[in-house]
């Protein structure tokens, strides 16, 4: 009954088109209005949605783009009129949604438009996609997590040897061990950089121009500074009295320095906080890190009554610096707490948090339960404790191997700054120019911002300025907004969202004065 | 579906070229002549009712006497005109620029003509199309210009809002 009912109005539709060709006078339709209406926010997800048109219209392709980009092609058509009543297809995600349509008027003159609606609330930013070659990730994370154990284990082993602890030269073999792993790891890491900045697979490793990229990025001068805090720890381990502590400070000094010449948190401002930060961050790990080592070597003889002690007074003031440190790192880094979950950066920093929360944990039992029964002499409490700051450093290898992760993750602070960036273009024509800037030129909600100016970049009076973006590649026809003219003679539009990323044909009408209409077209690219 | 669509391209090609719009009845006259132009209004602004209709005279076309309209008030804006043009041996150098009729309601179901007589002068050039942009305004601030001059190489087709044309031919 429903086909008969709409085979009548084509037939009636058909009636007015001979009309048309005869001479009468008939219009293209036009959208009169929709429901949702263009740019509602709603609740819970419609059941149908509605479009009223002019004219009586035939519809020719009718789309739903969800939130996700996934275009849903929309055949659960009525005709009720002038109205098209669709059936919503179920399960509708909270999220910008479009509804794309195409219709044939009366006259035989296809026409479409775009009605946006947001359930729930706009769409967020989409998640950024990484991409890195394969091989490449796994050997830049191990060269990290290799150097970290040289500079905090090595390192802050020799520096506690020299200051704390002077252990027999056998006992010194695994400080050294941990020292020469980090100079493994600096090639290692040299190279891998390279690859990730060139995009090569492992195969290229020993291509000059390989090197020669790593050697242009900042890790260059930090792995210099790392290998210097290196070569200072095997020498504080060489060295005996004055000269082996001074040289088992600087290794120290350097493993701080050569943390905070780069990475992400070194790279944030402020740089007169960061910097500093991430210096106090990285020494104070080595001195917390780097004693541990040498206390198992000397829970082992039994004999470790001077260098607990030499450690307990000292470590208190290392965590605090330590934990100081990392707040005030976390805090400019992760900016808002929900990013802690949201981005996997946050998920790292949770993870670390963890496993740091479990080492102060054991830390403290040690501290106020063992260390004073060993200081009496007692063996067994002795041997349990070396057993606790064995786990402790296997935890700190976890901690180090969970922080080497964020060679891959940038911290929300920079995801932040990348997706405001904003979308520009610039339309030149003979009569007019236009500077449109959408921020952020990401899809979702976005501000748009126009410049007009004349053909010799004077001021161009226009009384009414009409955006509209398409995206045809993506089935989305046109979404037309009115800007607004602020005090500042910016053009602006604030009610805008572009759901999917990809390119975007803009095109601008200018009206000049009541009888005048410039019209400027271009296209722009939307980030995900 | 399919069917639909088999039907309504149908529908477009019977159709054939645009009568969409704003237009005027007669798409035709010769220059150097006078003209009357019936200026068809077939819808609203997007389902409101018409309240005003203002036509932009343009440049060559001069001694118009516009047509008023039982329930509509006629205005007139004159002003100067680029150049004299010659109206039957006499120098004309200013007279009307835009047609005003307002104060009417048209509404978005019904259909009007406005009109409006004028001499087409010899400046014209023939066989080309001259453009004769109108604007209805419409209850609740709605406005539809009917505007848009093509570019060279496209045709009104190409416009959403496209300026009623008319082809001009040579003089008789």
């Amino acid at each position: 009954m429903a086909a008969l009912h709409r085979l009548a109005l084509v037939l009636t539709a058909l009636l007015f088109a001979a009309f048309a060709a005869s001479g009468s006078a008939l219009a293209h339709a036009a959208l009169n209005g929709a429901s949702p209406a263009d740019g509602s926010v709603l609740p819970a997800a419609p059941s149908e949605m509605t479009l009223s048109f002019s004219e009586p219209v035939s519809p020719l392709a009718l789309r739903l783009i969800a939130p996700d980009g996934t275009a849903t092609p929309l055949d659960q058509v009525q005709l009720r009129d002038r109205t098209l009543v669709i059936a919503a297809p179920a399960g509708l995600s909270p999220g910008t949604h479009v509804i794309s349509w195409r219709v044939v008027s009366a006259d035989g003159h296809p026409v479409g438009g775009s009605v946006l609606f947001s359930i729930g609330a706009p769409s967020p930013t989409a998640p950024i996609a990484e991409t890195q070659p394969s091989g490449v990730r796994p050997m830049l994370w191990a060269g990290r997590v290799a150097l970290y154990l040289g500079l905090f284990i090595g390192c802050g082993g020799a520096a506690f040897v020299a200051w704390v602890a002077p252990l027999p030269a056998r006992a010194r073999g695994a400080v050294s061990a941990a020292l020469l792993l980090g100079l493994v790891a600096l090639p290692l890491s040299l190279a891998a950089q390279g690859l990730d900045a060139l995009g090569g697979d492992l195969g290229a490793v020993f291509q000059p121009p390989v090197w020669r990229a790593a050697l242009g990025t900042s890790l260059a001068s930090m792995l210099a500074i790392a290998a210097g805090a290196l070569a200072s720890g095997l020498l504080a381990l060489r060295l005996t009295g004055c000269l082996g502590q001074i040289a088992g400070l600087c290794g120290v000094g350097l493993v701080g320095l050569a943390l905070a010449s780069s990475g992400h948190a070194s790279a944030a401002s402020p740089q007169a906080l960061m910097r500093p930060a991430v210096f106090l961050h990285a020494a104070s790990i080595a001195l917390w890190a780097g004693a541990l080592l040498p206390l198992i070597q000397a829970l082992r003889r039994g004999d470790a009554a001077a260098t607990l002690r030499g450690f307990s007074s000292r470590i208190p003031a290392i965590v605090a610096v330590l934990l100081g440190s990392g707040l005030v790192l976390a805090v400019v880094q992760v900016e808002r707490p929900a990013a802690l979950i949201e981005t996997s950066y946050g998920r790292v920093l949770l993870a670390k948090l963890a496993l740091v929360a479990l080492v102060l944990g054991l830390a403290g039992f040690n501290r106020w339960r063992l260390t004073a029964q060993v200081e009496t002499g007692r063996l067994v409490a002795g041997r349990v404790l070396g057993r606790i700051v064995a786990v402790e450093l296997v935890l700190m290898l976890a901690i180090v191997g969970t922080a080497s992760l964020w060679r891959f993750t940038p911290p929300p602070r920079a995801l932040a700054i990348a997706a405001a960036q904003p979308a520009t273009i610039h339309i030149h024509t003979l009569t007019a120019m236009a500077d449109v800037t959408l921020t952020p030129g990401r899809a979702g909600p976005v501000h748009v911002a126009v410049m007009l100016m004349n053909g010799e970049f004077g001021p161009l009076p226009a009384k009414e300025l009409t955006l509209s973006f398409a995206n045809p590649a993506a089935g989305i026809e046109a979404i037309e907004r009115r800007a607004v003219r602020g005090a500042d003679g910016l053009w602006r539009i604030d009610a805008l969202s572009l759901p999917v990323p990809g390119r975007w044909s803009v095109e601008l009408a200018i009206l000049i004065s009541d009888f005048e209409m410039l019209r400027l077209t271009d296209t722009v690219e939307i980030r995900p | 579906m399919s069917i639909r669509i088999v039907l309504a391209t149908l529908a477009a090609l019977v159709a054939g070229p645009a009568f969409a719009h704003v237009t005027l009845e007669t798409q035709t006259a010769a220059v150097g002549s006078t003209y009357k132009a019936v200026a068809r209004v077939p819808h609203g602004c997007k389902g409101a009712a018409t309240i005003k209709v203002r036509v932009q005279i343009p440049e060559g076309v001069i001694a118009v006497k516009p047509m008023p309209k039982a329930g509509w008030t006629l205005e007139t804006v004159k002003g100067p005109y680029a150049k004299a043009y010659d109206y039957y041996g006499t120098p004309v150098s200013d007279g009307v620029r835009e047609v005003v009729w307002s104060g009417g309601r048209l509404l978005d179901e019904h259909y009007d003509e406005f009109v409006f007589r004028a001499f087409l002068t010899t400046d014209l050039k023939p066989d080309t199309t001259l453009h004769v942009p109108v604007v209805q305004e419409c209850e609740g601030g709605g406005v539809e210009r009917w505007i848009e001059i093509p570019a060279a190489g496209k045709s009104a087709d190409d416009y959403k809002f496209p300026a009623p044309g008319l082809k001009l031919t040579p003089k008789k």
